[in-house]
């Protein structure tokens, strides 16, 4: 059967390519999704929310983030106990099991971004360069999109 | 305990199930406090640097939130989720309602301070801010209660505060409390059936 063989070679060189192009090109060990920043006016300070997956082996942490149009960055959540809100910092930084993600998100984990050091306006891309532990190089740019102030 | 601690604690009790149990008997999205709370009344200074009472109000309802400017977290979201609020409401219903944003940091809010950050959600915001001693005065009044953090190496300081924003009627009487957990369609519904006439 000339014709069943033919489909059997192509079959598996069509399987040999799929492996040889996903060895060539390595999954990202993370991904960075929805980052925005929310434009607060007079000079205070900006949260930042973002989706990190960790698509590594490995458990990775962001413990810093960094920014030029900012003068101080840190990561934070919001607390709400008995009707009392209050910030707190992320000193151990944020964990991500391998496979799981970390949602930054209003009322919740977030990046407060101090001392802006440029005027913002809605629909500028600022650079935030996080910083991992787990993942090599740590430093990993993101693109932070400036959002409304009014936007959830 | 004394008998007069005693009898204070049995009506923080009572006073507290009620406002627990506000909301989920009456379908409220937010927590009924009709009766539970003296009117409103301050003494503040304005974005504008005037000092003002709850006078500025009179006649009208009015949406109070408790925050600062450095928060740039919850505040926002809550005072976003209000200002989107009212103009879903009907008119004049939205334009009737008053929105207010106290600080409680007054160290940091100075009144251009607040004037661009109320301005940012709604023109019809107005911030206020007040001393230590003032701004007490108005907390107490509502049971809530506000703070600060040790500030860190470059001055930065946090401050806790209530996450709800009390609403009064347009006889100032505290109405309801509206969550920070509300969605905008939840805070309008409640603010519509509130305000709405013959209610």
């Amino acid at each position: 059967m000339k014709l069943a063989s033919a489909i059997v070679a192509l079959v598996v060189l069509l399987a040999g390519a799929l492996w040889w192009v996903a060895q060539m090109a390595p999954e990202s060990p993370i991904e960075v999704d929805n980052a925005r920043l929310r434009l607060v006016p007079g000079g205070g300070p900006m949260a930042g929310y973002m989706e990190i997956r960790n698509h590594s082996d490995d458990v990775i942490v962001l413990i810093r983030a960094a920014s030029p149009a900012f003068g101080n960055v840190m990561i934070h959540r919001t607390i709400v106990r008995d009707g009392q809100a209050r910030m707190e910092h992320q000193r151990d930084g944020v964990r991500i099991l391998p496979g799981d993600s970390a949602v930054f998100k209003p009322r919740d984990l977030h990046l407060m971004l101090m001392q802006p050091q440029v005027a913002l306006e809605v629909g500028d891309q600022v650079e935030v360069v996080l910083e991992f532990e787990g993942i090599d190089p740590p430093d990993w740019p993101v693109a932070f999109t400036v959002v409304p102030v009014t936007s959830q | 305990m004394s008998p007069i601690t005693g009898r204070i604690s049995v009506a923080t009790a009572v006073a507290l199930v009620a406002l627990l149990a506000g909301c989920t008997d009456e379908g409220w999205h937010g927590k009924n406090i009709t009766g539970l709370m003296p009117a409103l009344e301050f003494s503040l200074t304005d974005e504008n640097g005037n000092s003002v009472t709850e006078d500025v109000f009179a006649g009208r309802p009015v949406a109070m939130y408790f925050g600062f400017t450095h928060c740039p977290d919850i505040c926002p979201t809550t005072l976003a989720r209000l200002a989107a609020a009212s103009r879903r409401l009907p008119e004049p219903l939205g334009d009737d309602l008053q929105l207010a944003f106290v600080s409680v940091d007054p160290a940091r809010d100075g009144p251009e301070q607040l004037d661009e950050y109320t301005e940012a959600f709604s023109d019809r915001m107005l911030g206020m801010k007040g001393s230590q001693k003032q701004l007490q005065a108005l907390t107490r009044r509502y049971r809530i209660t506000y703070g600060y953090d040790k500030p860190d190496a470059d001055g930065n300081y946090e401050v806790s505060h209530s996450s709800a924003i009390f609403v009064f009627d347009a006889a100032l009487e505290p109405r309801l409390m509206l969550l920070d957990s509300l969605d905008v369609a939840q805070m309008a519904q409640d603010l519509e059936r509130l305000l709405a006439p013959g209610d």
